[in-house]
């Protein structure tokens, strides 16, 4: 005798793809649009966060996001994006407005950047893990613009570097230079080596 | 372990203390539902199908259950009782040939 494997609706809508969803949505199912939301919106605030570093904006960005989801649902073409790649695309667009149209914060990020450290791992060791992450949080803001939504979506959200330059609407060879120099970005930002700082942003 | 080496690793401990990220609230969430529900698209509703609309004279026709040969029937037998009603009695009304003309040739004939 065969066991049956019972599967509850829960968690076929856990297994169900971010495109299914969408199309569900589309057609009416606001069950399948709570779902779609709570996978993407905590993504997408956390992504924001990090970038603009305020939190009210990131929820702006965030909803502004999701509603651009919703009105394009039923225009949706199956197989072309994946629904995550296409919502940080949009999410990054909005954020970089946003930084652009920010003036005073370009003026001199190094300022912004905690006390610097001779050795970085030294100073990590030390840290609690809140301390790390605020001192991160710090740091990525030092960078600039591009470099830092590269090292975001690389090494925070985990993404490829080919879904980060279908993100980025950029080639793979710039977002493999925006991480490496954004990476030296933050080791010189967080100890203190403003001169390895690079300003430019590609 | 050189310094790059070290501030790589370092940088990797900083990651991973980054990587939870800032929680959203309930109260974010709940205004992103109530956008979600707002944008809902209405499901496609069944349109009824309407029967093809006759006229009132078909209307009455079928309702009543008859044939049309039926129906002549009825009119006939309703407009005209006193054209139709003969007896066989010719001395009281008329005669067949009244009706059939042809039907007294064979007195004809007989003469």
């Amino acid at each position: 005798m065969g066991m049956e494997r019972k599967i509850s609706p829960a968690a076929l809508a856990d297994e169900a793809p971010d495109e299914a969803l969408l199309v569900a949505f589309a057609n009416g199912d606001g069950r399948a649009g709570r779902d779609l939301l709570a996978r993407l919106a905590p993504m997408l605030f956390g992504y924001a966060t990090r970038v603009l570093g305020e939190r009210s904006e990131a929820e702006d960005v965030v909803q502004e996001t999701m509603m651009r989801l919703w009105k394009i649902a039923p225009d949706w073409r199956q197989g072309e994006a994946k629904v995550s790649t296409w919502a940080y695309r949009v999410a990054a667009n909005l954020c970089t407005d946003r930084l652009r149209r920010r003036k005073t914060r370009a003026a001199s990020p190094i300022d912004a950047v905690a006390e610097p450290e001779a050795d970085l791992m030294s100073a990590v060791e030390v840290m609690t893990e809140k301390d790390r992450a605020e001192a991160l949080a710090t740091a990525l803001h030092a960078l600039p613009e591009r470099q830092r939504q590269a090292v975001v979506l690389r090494h925070l959200e985990g993404f490829s570097n080919p879904e980060i330059a279908r993100i980025m609407d950029i080639g793979v060879e710039a977002v493999e230079s925006l991480t490496a120099r954004g990476k030296r970005g933050l080791k010189a930002a967080l100890s203190g080596r403003k001169e390895e700082l690079g300003y430019g942003d590609d | 372990m050189t310094r790059d080496q070290r501030d790589d690793a370092a940088l990797e401990a900083l990651f991973d203390a980054g990587r939870d990220g800032p929680a959203v609230t309930d109260d974010f969430m709940a205004r992103l539902a109530a956008d979600m529900e707002n944008a809902l698209p209405q499901p496609d509703l069944p349109t009824p199908v309407k029967p093809p609309r006759r006229n009132w004279l078909a209307g009455v026709f079928a309702a009543s259950g008859l044939s049309g040969a039926a129906l002549a029937g009825v009119w006939i037998g309703f407009a005209m009782p006193q054209t139709l009603e003969f007896t066989t009695e010719t001395e009281a009304g008329f005669e067949l040939s009244y009706l059939l003309p042809g039907a007294d040739l064979g007195s004809v004939f007989d003469e």
